[in-house]
Order: structure tokens, then C-alpha cells, then sequence
């Protein structure tokens, strides 16, 4: 055995997030670790790798029984962990990255073309093409990740944890990292790989083991198990993925986008003439790989950053004149992609996350005072129609798992009375049991004659949800596929930079 | 409210350390610890007078305290305080003795054109800071110099008391602040503080202005996407700050001195940035840390009569409470560190 958890259980306060959980990873195996979201995977994997001690259980690596006490421990044992945040620094190379802190050495200095040279071994002998050169600051979250678990490599280690790898990734390169996961195995190293994604884990595990509200559900051989199983394991109850029902609700214009030009933040060309309309009772998805411009789209329109040129018309009101409050008073909601920073304040309570953005409106407040009574009235209400899993609206945000954080979010913008919703990942990092309620509340908000811009880069969720789905490529709106007829391939190949046949689109 | 509870312990804890680290440094040069807190005890509530007179040292340390708490809550470090101080010190003094008001409209005209001068003195780096985001702390700090040395100038070169002292002339007793207790200098100015303290934590909590500036503070990317305005913030936040800034040198000018002299107010400005970081930015808890602040400086001046220890190791006590408490806000900062995350950056 590589890995052996016994009885661990840790708890923060009240809140237990791991009890009792066995877990025995054997050498040689990809073994996923798959639950829903607060369900105490990354605790798990936290505290094998020492980061967190547990409150009770204990741990053996390669069969010794091992007090893990701080990650040199678990580094010393061979464990390697890749987290779901990258902590690279951007202006040194990819080598110097990889070696940071043990450096190769000739005569007191560090030794460059030795650490290219190793770097450039590994990367070959594993799949993970990077350039060993260049600077990090100007490359792909897909290769940072590379980079990442190159750094893991070079510390020797042969048993490597891996948390939520492909949440960043895009297809073809969650393809390509499987396969890099598959050679470590063949070399006898093992795997340890945290998801929430079905289709990834029946693909490329050996073992599955199921986590759900903190304790172990079941350690199952992959082969042995369907997907309906694996979901009916994670939450419980049967989760639907196809498409939803829907009737034709079709109204005005609400949101009309013409030629629009925005820099990102290195000053390139990030949107490139993107022009698109949105109606009532319509849901427009925007697809294509994550750095493809959806980022700067969603925050020129929120103004958020300025356009460079175009507008943007939002019942008769050109958004790229107006002020992020300005334009939320025109009657725009915005489900930020990158939650934890734009979307809340962790520190402060779910009450008073619930009341940016309409601090300055009745009923919570008037003349400039607020009623605080109103306001946590208010969220608790939300709490309970969101089914945000929290203690009460006190309860500081920072607290809550990931799916109950954008269900705060998801509560105060779809509250907010907007004709307009800008949605921008909404289930990334979110469980399914979250995902399915998210996109039934999406649906409803449709039903309602909302106007929705949906931005994921999750293709089932687009064709799920969306009436129109548009495929962004640098910057670029490559073409428009219907909802009802998404054709994946057709749609991966604009994700990637190809038209299909020529399309009569306005491509400017 | 656990975690409330967290950050006053911590408070507390910390403070313990730098008492424990001074009583160790007062065995050094040879005084007993004991003797010398109790001294300090004495000589900041021994009697009504000396009670009074920790008050009237606590007054400028609260009201400075509270200008730092306004600049803090929204993101902004005022280290410019002492200068706003000295400023509307000088302003305060002018009105004093240059215009002759009715008593009453006098001292609030005086304390009026503090308040300009302290918000008109901080303008300068709060435009920097909005306009070129540069770093307030260190515009701050160096207009403080400005500050001082400009007052000195007025004061020796343009408005210099005929005779020996470097200072204005008195102001005209129709400005004085009123004072409380016929055996001490301490006036209504202790009140202000108070009504201050309060009034500026009640804006911050129950006002929708109060709440997109604390957000500005707290999570400036979430403001921003929320419609605050957060440069135009900042640039208010600073401004507030300085005004009130402005207004302690005022009081400290109508309520002690009765006229603007060089070096009037020595620290004052640094003590009550102290007093609001002891209280975690709170305006509330600085009139307690504020109290104790003022009690270590009013105590001290008995400690060169009756013990062999120098006023200064009030100094080197304060140093290491600024030490142990920001050491302390790290190492519970780390506790919060669930996934280990924060862990490795600092």
C-alpha cells in the first residue's frame, strides 16, 4: 500500500469535515477521490500531505505508520501534491521555477543550462511539454499546471495528489494530463486524483473512492461501476444532465453588443470585435477555453474595464459609458467567474454579502441608514430558498464550502430585480447535487423573461442551459450553434481556432 | 462572535508580552518592575488630579485614534496624523487670536478651520493616492515633516509672540474649550472624543456609506464589482481622516495650550495610530486603548521622581507593544489558514 488513512477525522469547530474516513491507495494505481463539494476531499488530502494534523486517526506511507506533521514530512515519504492553486512565481523561467529552492549548483551558483537540461528530461519523459526557458508570467494556466507537477517530479516524489487538476483545464488538455497520469503509473508511481467530474474519473481511475458529507461512502474498482451508480454514491439521489425542458419565450432585445474591443491587462487585444445580441427569456452561452477573452467580455460589460472601442446597449443605454453602480442600477446582475475575490467578502457574513449592491436602495436602507434587521431577515430567507448549507445569516462567508459561496452569490444577484444576468461560471467548483439546483434557478430566472449571457467553459452545462450557444477563440466570436442541436465536435473545433465551413458570421 | 473573541485575546495576550518583555528590560537597568508599574499605576489614577490628568493626556491620543480608525476601516493608512495635528493646531490658534467672536461661535469657527487645514493637509497624498495610486503610507509619513517645520516657520517668522518663547500669541478666552473640573486643565474635548468615537462606529455600521467604505477596506475587488466607487472612496476615506486629525490639534490648542507653540503636541498623532491598531480599527475599543495610552504617558511623570528608571522606558514599553501586537495579528492571521494556503506567504 502507498497510502493508508485510518479513522481520520477532522473537525473545525462544530463543523466535522472528515469523521472516521479509511482510505487505502495501492502502489501503481490511479485512485480517484470523488464527492461533492464540502464533502472533505481537499481536507482529506490536506492532511495526508501534513498541512492539516487530524483531531483523531492515523496515517501509514508505504506501510510505516507515519506522524505527518508538516508537508517536508510528506515530501521526505514521496508524496507530491499539485494544488488547485498554482504558486509559481511569473518572472523566472520554467526551470528556475521547477527547481525553486533546490537548486542545481556548480561552484555556489545555481547551475541553468543543468536545470533546463533536467527540466527538459522530465517534460519529455512524461508527456508534459513545456519550454524550460521561458518566463512563466506569459504562459497558459494548462502549463503552469505542467509546471506544477513537474515541480512535484523533481522532488521525488512517487506518490502524487492531485486536487481538481482539470477545473483549469480544457479538454484537450485534461486528455493530454491523463495520459501523462497513466505513464506515471506505468513507471510504478501512483496517483491520487480529487474530482467532482464523473466522466473524467469513470475514464481514468482505477479505484474510485466516494466521499459525501465528511465520510466515506464506498472504495469501489472503477470497472465495476457506472456513472449512475458513481452519482447516486456522491449525492445520494438520481441527477439529470440533459438538456432542460423549455418553451419559446423569445422577446425584445435586452442586451445588443456591437463590435466591441477591450485590452486585458497586459494591454493586448483581449476582445476582438465581439458583436451579439440577448433577448428576454433567452439564455446565450458563450463557450471556449478559459483566456479566450470571456474574462475582459464579462467585465467591460459589468465596467469593470473599459472597452476600447464598441458598445454595448443595454435598454438603451451604452454600458461602455457607465459605472459598474451605474450599470447595475440600468438593471444588470453579475455572477463573477472568479468568486472568492470579486464576488464576496469571506471575512464578512452571509447578511452583509447578501446587501452589496443595493445598500443604497429600500427596504434595507433608507435616507442612508441601514436596517440590519431587514437585511438578515432577508438572508435568511435566502438561505433557505438557495439551500445554502450554513448556520445562519451570521455565519462569516469564509466558512462555507465553494458551492455554498456561489450560492450567496447566486441569491443576491438573481434578488436584485435585473432584466439582465450576466452569469459567469457558475457551477465551476461546484458540486453536482449545487450544480443541478444552480441550473434550475438559471432555468426559472429564463422563465421569467430574464435575459441571460451565460459564459462557461463547461460544454455540457452550455448545452444544457443555453438557447444559442457563441464559441469564443482569441478574442474572437468564431460562430453560433443552436442550443437544441449542440454538435460537441463542431463546437471544439471552434473552441480551438478552426471554422468548420465557412460561417456568415461577423467576424470583423 | 468567537472570533471577536480571537482578536480582543489576542489584544490581550500581546499586550501581556510587551509588559513581560518592559519588566524585564526595568530589571535590567536595575528598578524592580513591581515599583515601577505601581508608580505608573499611581501616577496615572492615584487621585482625582492625576485621573484628570490621564484624561487630558488620553483626549488628542482618542481623537487621533479615531482619524486613523476612519482611514483604516476604509483600506487606507493615514501615518500623516501628527502633521494634520499640527496643522490644525496652528489654524485653530490663528482664529483664536486674530478674529474676536462671541464666545461659543468663536471656539466652533476655530475648530471649523482645523478640521480644513487637516483635511486640506492630507489632500495632497489622498489625490496622489486616487489619481496615481501612490502609496499613501509613505506620502503620509513624509508630509508630517512638512507639517511640523511649516507651523514652526509660521510660527516663529510671521506671527511670533513679542518675548522669549517660540509661539503665537494667546487666543482670546472667547475661544477656550470649557473646562470640566476647576483643578485641571481637562475640557470638553474629552466629550468630543467620546461623541466621536461612538458617533464614527455607529456611521460605519448603520449607514450604506459606512458599509461600501468597510468593504472598500476588506475586499476592494468586491466593492468595486459591487458599484462602489473605490478611488473616490479611498480619496474620501483619507480626507475624513485628516479632518479628524485636524481637529485634535485644534482641541489640543483651544482646550490646553490657548495658543500655538513649537512642539506642542509631541506624538500625539503616532500614539493614536498605535491606539487604533491595538483596537483591531475599532473607534470604540481605541477610547480604551487609547486611556491606556494616555495613562503610560501621564504615569510617567512620576516615574523620574520616585524610581531611578528614565520617562523613556515608556517608549521602549510602547516599541514592544507595536512589536508583540503585530507579531500577534501574523501568527493569528496563520490561524485562520484553513487549507494550509496562507501558510507559506507572508
Amino acid at each position: 500500500m502507498a497510502v493508508e488513512l485510518t479513522g481520520i477525522t477532522k473537525r473545525f469547530g462544530a463543523f466535522t469535515a472528515n469523521d472516521g474516513i479509511e482510505l487505502a491507495v495501492r502502489r501503481g494505481e490511479i485512485h480517484a477521490i470523488i464527492g461533492e463539494n464540502g464533502a472533505g476531499k481537499t481536507t482529506l488530502m490536506n492532511i495526508l500531505f501534513g498541512l492539516l494534523q487530524p483531531d483523531e486517526g492515523s496515517i501509514r506511507l508505504n506501510g510505516e505508520a507515519t506522524v505527518v506533521a508538516d508537508p517536508a514530512v510528506a515530501i521526505k515519504a514521496g508524496l507530491g501534491m499539485v494544488h488547485q492553486h498554482f504558486k509559481l512565481v511569473p518572472s523566472l523561467s520554467v526551470a528556475d521555477n521547477v527547481f525553486l529552492g533546490m537548486e542545481i549548483r556548480r561552484h555556489g551558483l545555481i547551475d541553468h543550462a543543468a536545470q533546463v537540461a533536467r527540466t527538459h528530461e522530465l517534460s519529455k519523459r512524461f508527456g508534459l511539454h513545456v519550454d524550460p526557458t521561458e518566463r512563466v508570467g506569459l504562459l497558459s494556466v494548462g502549463i503552469e499546471q505542467r509546471i506544477e507537477i513537474l515541480k512535484v517530479l523533481v522532488r521525488g516524489a512517487r506518490t502524487i495528489i492531485l486536487d481538481e487538476p482539470t477545473a483549469v483545464l480544457t479538454p484537450q488538455e485534461s486528455r493530454e494530463l491523463f495520459q501523462t497520469l497513466r505513464s506515471f503509473v506505468a513507471e510504478g508511481m501512483t496517483v491520487i486524483f480529487i474530482s467532482h467530474h464523473l466522466e473524467e474519473v469513470m475514464e481514468v481511475s482505477d479505484t474510485v473512492t466516494v466521499l459525501r458529507n465528511g465520510r466515506k461512502v464506498a472504495t469501489r474498482p472503477t470497472s465495476e461501476l457506472s456513472k449512475d451508480e458513481l452519482v447516486r454514491m456522491m449525492v445520494g439521489r438520481e441527477v439529470s444532465f440533459d438538456r432542460r425542458p423549455r418553451a419559446a419565450l423569445h422577446g425584445d432585445v435586452v442586451l445588443d453588443v456591437k463590435d466591441l474591443w477591450a485590452r486585458d491587462d497586459r494591454r493586448l487585444p483581449a476582445v476582438r470585435g465581439a458583436s451579439f445580441s440577448v433577448r428576454a427569456g433567452e439564455v446565450v452561452g458563450i463557450a471556449g477555453v478559459a483566456g479566450n477573452g470571456q474574462t475582459e467580455l464579462a467585465e467591460v460589460l459589468s465596467g469593470l474595464r473599459p472597452a476600447s472601442h464598441g458598445e454595448a446597449w443595454l435598454k438603451g443605454r451604452d454600458l461602455t459609458t457607465l459605472t459598474p453602480a451605474a450599470i447595475r442600477e440600468a438593471g444588470f446582475a453579475h455572477v463573477p467567474g472568479d468568486r472568492m475575490v470579486r464576488g464576496v467578502d469571506r471575512n464578512a457574513s452571509i447578511a452583509a454579502n447578501t446587501l452589496m449592491g443595493r445598500q443604497h436602495r429600500a427596504p434595507w436602507s433608507r435616507s442612508g441608514v441601514l436596517d440590519w434587521k431587514a437585511i438578515a431577515g432577508n438572508a435568511g430567507a435566502l438561505i433557505k430558498s438557495f439551500d445554502i448549507r450554513a448556520q445562519g445569516a451570521a455565519d462569516p462567508v469564509k466558512r462555507l464550502s465553494g458551492g455554498n459561496i456561489q450560492k450567496v452569490v447566486l441569491a443576491r444577484e438573481f434578488t436584485n430585480g435585473a432584466d439582465f444576468l450576466l452569469i459567469d461560471q457558475p457551477t465551476r467548483g461546484v458540486d453536482i447535487g449545487a450544480q443541478e439546483a444552480i441550473h434550475s434557478e438559471i432555468m426559472r430566472q429564463r422563465a421569467a423573461g430574464r435575459a441571460i449571457l451565460l459564459i462557461s467553459v463547461q460544454l455540457d452545462e452550455l448545452a444544457a442551459l443555453a438557447d444559442r450557444i457563441l464559441v469564443m477563440f482569441n478574442g474572437r466570436i468564431m460562430g453560433e450553434v443552436s442550443g437544441d442541436n449542440a454538435d460537441e465536435d463542431r463546437i471544439g473545433m471552434m473552441m480551438a481556432g478552426v471554422l468548420p465551413e465557412p460561417v456568415a458570421e461577423p467576424l470583423s | 462572535m468567537s472570533e471577536r473573541l480571537r482578536a480582543v485575546s489576542g489584544q490581550v495576550i500581546a499586550l501581556g508580552v510587551a509588559l513581560l518583555m518592559g519588566a524585564i528590560i526595568i530589571l535590567m537597568v536595575g528598578e524592580s518592575p513591581v515599583h515601577v508599574f505601581m508608580t505608573l499605576l499611581r501616577g496615572a489614577f492615584g487621585d482625582q488630579e492625576k485621573i484628570a490628568g490621564t484624561l487630558l493626556q488620553t483626549t488628542p491620543i482618542l481623537i487621533c485614534g479615531v482619524a486613523a480608525c476612519i482611514g483604516l476601516r476604509g483600506g487606507m493608512f493615514n501615518v500623516g496624523i501628527e502633521g494634520q495635528l499640527f496643522l490644525g493646531g496652528f489654524a485653530a490658534a490663528w482664529v483664536g487670536f486674530t478674529f474676536s467672536l462671541p464666545t461659543g461661535i468663536h471656539t466652533l469657527a476655530a475648530l471649523a478651520l482645523a478640521v480644513a487645514a487637516g483635511a486640506a493637509w492630507v489632500a495632497i497624498p489622498a489625490y496622489f493616492r486616487a489619481r496615481y495610486n501612490t502609496n499613501e503610507v509613505v506620502s503620509t509619513i513624509l508630509s508630517n515633516y512638512i507639517a511640523v517645520l511649516l507651523t514652526s516657520y509660521f510660527t516663529i517668522f510671521l506671527f511670533k509672540r513679542p518675548g522669549g518663547w517660540s509661539e503665537t500669541p494667546p487666543i482670546l478666552a472667547t475661544a477656550y474649550l470649557p473646562e470640566i473640573f476647576a483643578f485641571s486643565r481637562l475640557n470638553w474635548g474629552l466629550f468630543i472624543g467620546l461623541l466621536l468615537a461612538v458617533g464614527v462606529a455607529l456611521v460605519f455600521r448603520y449607514t450604506s456609506w459606512g458599509y461600501g467604505v468597510t468593504m472598500v477596506g476588506s475586499a476592494p475587488k468586491f466593492a468595486e464589482y459591487g458599484g462602489v466607487n473605490v478611488k473616490r472612496q479611498g480619496f474620501v476615506v483619507l480626507l475624513l481622516s485628516g479632518a479628524v486629525g485636524g481637529l485634535a490639534g485644534g482641541v489640543e490648542t483651544l482646550g490646553v495650550h490657548h495658543r500655538f507653540m513649537e512642539g506642542f503636541a509631541p506624538g500625539f498623532g503616532f500614539d493614536g495610530l498605535i491606539a487604533a491598531l491595538l483596537a483591531n480599527g475599532s473607534p470604540v475599543a481605541t477610547i480604551v486603548t487609547a486611556l491606556f495610552f494616555g495613562a503610560l504617558r501621564s504615569g510617567s511623570l512620576l516615574l523620574e521622581v520616585d524610581t531611578t528608571a528614565s520617562r523613556e522606558i515608556i517608549t521602549v514599553i510602547q516599541a514592544l507593544i507595536i512589536l508583540s501586537v503585530s507579531a500577534q495579528v501574523l501568527v493569528r492571521r496563520r490561524g485562520d489558514s484553513q487549507a494550509g494556503e496562507r501558510r507559506w506567504k507572508f
